[in-house]
């Protein structure tokens, strides 16, 4: 058994799954896993897989053509999740999408695809809520500052829905788990940032107005309820507790 | 009446948005439109949901009254002119300011905004105008905007409404005129369903203009049709609204048990059986009447109709006046009023659950009013949902072949809803279909295992008696209860036992045609 070692992101992915499949070692001789997030095994010969650009462009051209763009944006929402067997599903599941073509994502019984599956709507079922769920408060000069912390890594899933929504505004979306930003500045475009920038974010994460309206909006909130009709549980398996520690009306 | 000028923002949301609050329709769904620059806001197609309040409904909207100021005296109502309560206005400044702040910080996804009468529905609508204009054309929101319709309100002012709200609603209240005549006494029937008339032709003709109506699936009845012919610039006259009702929803309920089983209607996949009166996507470059179809609401509980009126009522509001969603309203007893019923038990919510269920299967599913109840079974079972307790009663249709059977049918089987349906309609022009599949696909074979085949086999062997399929699916816990109240009631006729057979008349599922009849016509 040949275990391929790759980064946790999607690039990373993708080019383990190049250095697994030009091995020549054959499908059942290899295995992916992600880097930081696996037990070592015995009997097992470690390898590195470094991230090329190229790796992840033909990979990413290869699947685009040969399989689908729905394909494609199962193994990107995929690649995003927090479960570290990943990166082996997404290679497991390229073998048969090469095989069968555009019909894979269909293709429910075979077990790779399920999987694949699930973590695709997971991450989207996650990204989906945190465009609900996520709140914007407002520092100096009307930029609007809102930070998160969601099981998977679903910010660039965000970042469509808001920059086309706050077209005028100045916002930047902050990953506290992954010391992730997005920004976006004006119009539709946006970028990502990590590290030091990021980091310089999470201090203002502190300052930001705790301002008028959302006063406003707790008061709204606590009065809009039915008291004859209260109900935690129902709300709880709506608005599960992890996300409410960013949210306005429950600080 | 103490009306209060000098209060605070913030107490005035406060009291507008309590008063608000037993009104139900909170979506945002309905339309899609993108961003646009100089813009605030854009819209999904499938809606959002911003929080959820402590009795779980979700906050979308910002689900406020213009006023609580009212000249009614509806018993139901916290705004009833009679009740002594503080009473405010905004003023359009202050709605528009709290919208766009909200919206900006995701706290909504637009704005509901309705209102109490003030001094007159004409001056109630006006003043809802002024608000939604000066929101759409001075701080250029492009969020979601639900308004309601005031009954009695000049029809060119509603039109002009329309034009900039997304989905407009008027509140039918209670399913029977008798009812909204006991509880209600300054609204009437007619009233209710005259702008909601003027709405539906609205819609129809902008879809017809855009040739969507065939698209979308919309049948359109009879009056609305020749209103479509005969004015096709103008807006309908008073006169021509809702006469031709009582035919269009006695021809629906005519129809007969034999034929209702081989006209059931067509299923198609995300798409109500009624059509999609609205527009969905529209471009920001256009102006679009309702693009998001209408709503109405009714209040479950306060008058004695069963759940089979109920319903009645909603199919035919959904077949002849087009509206997107009925919404039901467990009963809240706010006021203290002698012709209020008295709820012990708190608000009928289960109630209100099966009725929602109901609605789904309607909608979605392809079930008729008459399949899920009839005159003789009025209620919903309150063990069992809606559409498990067809399945009960209709055993004969059952086991369906996972790998064979057409998408309408798998739709009936419990535990499949639409999603997994259409997976299992893909996924098994691949392959042959196993139990372990469908659990993957999102089949809750809790509820579907006895109902469903797999290549000609069950699951596991199953004693196909209803008796026996209903107390597992109601579970043990439930299993005592069951049996007090309601064993026997499934039952296979078996040539062995002795069946007094006057008792199993009063178990038939569907009533006669001029039953059925009788009911939906004294709706309306």
């Amino acid at each position: 058994m040949v275990i391929f070692i790759c980064d946790d992101s999607f690039e990373g992915i993708l080019c383990g799954v190049y250095d697994a499949w030009m091995s020549r070692l054959g499908h059942k001789n290899v295995k992916l896993v992600v880097d930081g997030q696996y037990n070592m095994e015995l009997f097992a010969e470690y390898r590195d897989s470094v991230i090329s650009q190229e790796k992840a462009r033909s990979v990413i051209q290869a699947v685009r053509r040969k399989i689908s763009e729905h394909a494609y944006a199962w193994i990107y929402r995929a690649s995003l999740s927090f479960e570290p067997e990943k990166a082996d599903w997404i290679y497991r599941f390229l073998i048969y999408g090469f095989h069968i073509g555009s019909e894979i994502t269909t293709c429910l019984h075979i077990p790779a695809v399920q999987e694949i599956f699930r973590l695709n709507r997971a991450v989207g079922n996650e990204a989906h809520l945190l465009t609900e769920f996520l709140r914007f408060s407002e520092w100096e000069g009307g930029i609007l500052l809102a930070v998160i912390g969601p099981k998977n890594d679903a910010v660039s899933l965000l970042m469509p829905h808001f920059s086309d929504r706050l077209r005028g505004e100045r916002f930047i979306i902050y990953d506290e788990k992954r010391k992730k930003a997005a920004v976006h500045v004006s119009g539709t475009d946006w970028y990502m940032t990590e590290g030091e920038e990021a980091a310089r974010l999470a201090e203002l994460a502190g300052q930001t107005d705790s301002g008028e309206y959302a006063q406003l909006w707790r008061a709204f909130f606590n009065s809009i309820g039915i008291k004859e009709r209260e109900n935690y549980v129902c709300q709880r398996s709506h608005l599960p507790l992890r996300y409410r520690p960013y949210m306005t009306e429950f600080q | 009446m103490l009306i209060q000028e000098n209060l605070s923002i913030e107490e005035k949301l406060k009291i507008l948005s309590d008063a608000a609050k037993y009104d139900v329709a909170c979506t945002s769904s309905g339309v899609g439109r993108e961003g646009k620059d100089g813009s605030l806001g854009n819209s999904r197609l499938d809606g959002l949901c911003h929080s959820f309040a402590p009795d779980g409904r979700c906050i979308s909207l910002l689900k406020i009254l213009y006023t609580n100021q009212c000249i009614h005296d509806c018993r139901y109502c916290i705004n009833r002119r009679s009740n002594d309560t503080v009473r405010t206005a905004f003023t359009p400044e202050e709605i528009c300011r709290l919208t766009i702040e909200f919206y900006r910080r995701n706290y909504i996804e637009g704005l509901f905004l309705s209102s109490g009468i003030l001094d007159t529905p004409d001056h109630t609508m006006d003043q809802i105008y002024q608000a939604l204009f000066m929101l759409r054309r001075q701080y250029h929101f492009n969020g979601y905007i639900h308004v309601k319709a005031i009954p009695g309100a000049d029809p060119a002012l509603i039109e002009r409404v329309g034009f900039l709200a997304d989905r407009m609603s008027v509140n039918l209240e209670l399913p029977t005129a008798e009812g909204l005549r006991t509880l209600a006494p300054g609204k009437t029937r007619e009233k209710i369903l005259k702008p909601m008339r003027q709405i539906q032709i609205g819609i129809a003709r902008q879809m017809e203009r855009e040739g969507l109506l065939e698209q979308k699936g919309v049948v359109l009845p009879p009056s609305v049709s020749t209103a479509l012919d005969s004015s096709p610039r103008h807006m309908p006259l008073p006169g021509e609204i809702s006469a031709s009702v009582p035919s269009a929803a006695a021809g629906s309920g005519a129809v007969s048990a034999s034929s209702i089983r081989s006209a059931r209607p067509r299923v198609i996949p995300g798409r109500s059986i009624y059509g999609n009166y609205g527009l969905g996507r529209v471009s920001n470059r256009k102006e679009y009447f309702v693009p998001a179809g209408q709503s109405t609401q009714m209040i479950v509980g306060a008058t004695p109709e069963s759940d089979y009126q109920m319903m009645a009522v909603a199919e035919a509001l959904y077949q002849n006046y087009g509206l997107k969603r009925v919404f039901y309203s467990a009963f809240v007893r706010v006021n203290d009023d002698s012709l209020l019923p008295d709820l012990p038990g708190g608000p009928p919510l289960l109630r209100e659950h099966r009725l929602y269920q109901a609605d789904w299967l309607l909608r979605y599913y392809g079930f008729q009013a008459s399949e899920l109840l009839s005159k003789d079974r009025p209620n919903f079972n309150i063990f069992l949902d809606p559409k498990c307790d067809w399945a009960l009663r209709n055993l004969g249709e059952f086991p369906v072949e996972i790998n064979r059977a057409p998408y309408g049918t798998l739709l009936r089987v419990p535990g499949i809803g639409t999603k997994s349906a259409m997976r299992i309609v893909s996924a098994r022009r691949q392959a042959i279909l196993r139990f372990e599949d469908l659990k993957k696909m999102g089949v809750v074979l809790k509820r579907a295992l006895y109902f469903i085949t797999c290549s000609g086999k069950m699951m596991y062997p199953i004693r196909i008696s209803e008796d026996s399929i209903a107390a597992r699916l109601i579970g043990e816990e439930r299993r005592k209860n069951w049996e007090l109240g309601e064993s026997g009631l499934y039952r296979q006729m078996s040539l062995f036992d002795d069946f007094h057979m006057e008792a199993c008349s009063v178990r038939e599922t569907r009533p006669s045609a001029a039953e059925a009849q009788e009911t939906i016509t004294g709706e309306f």
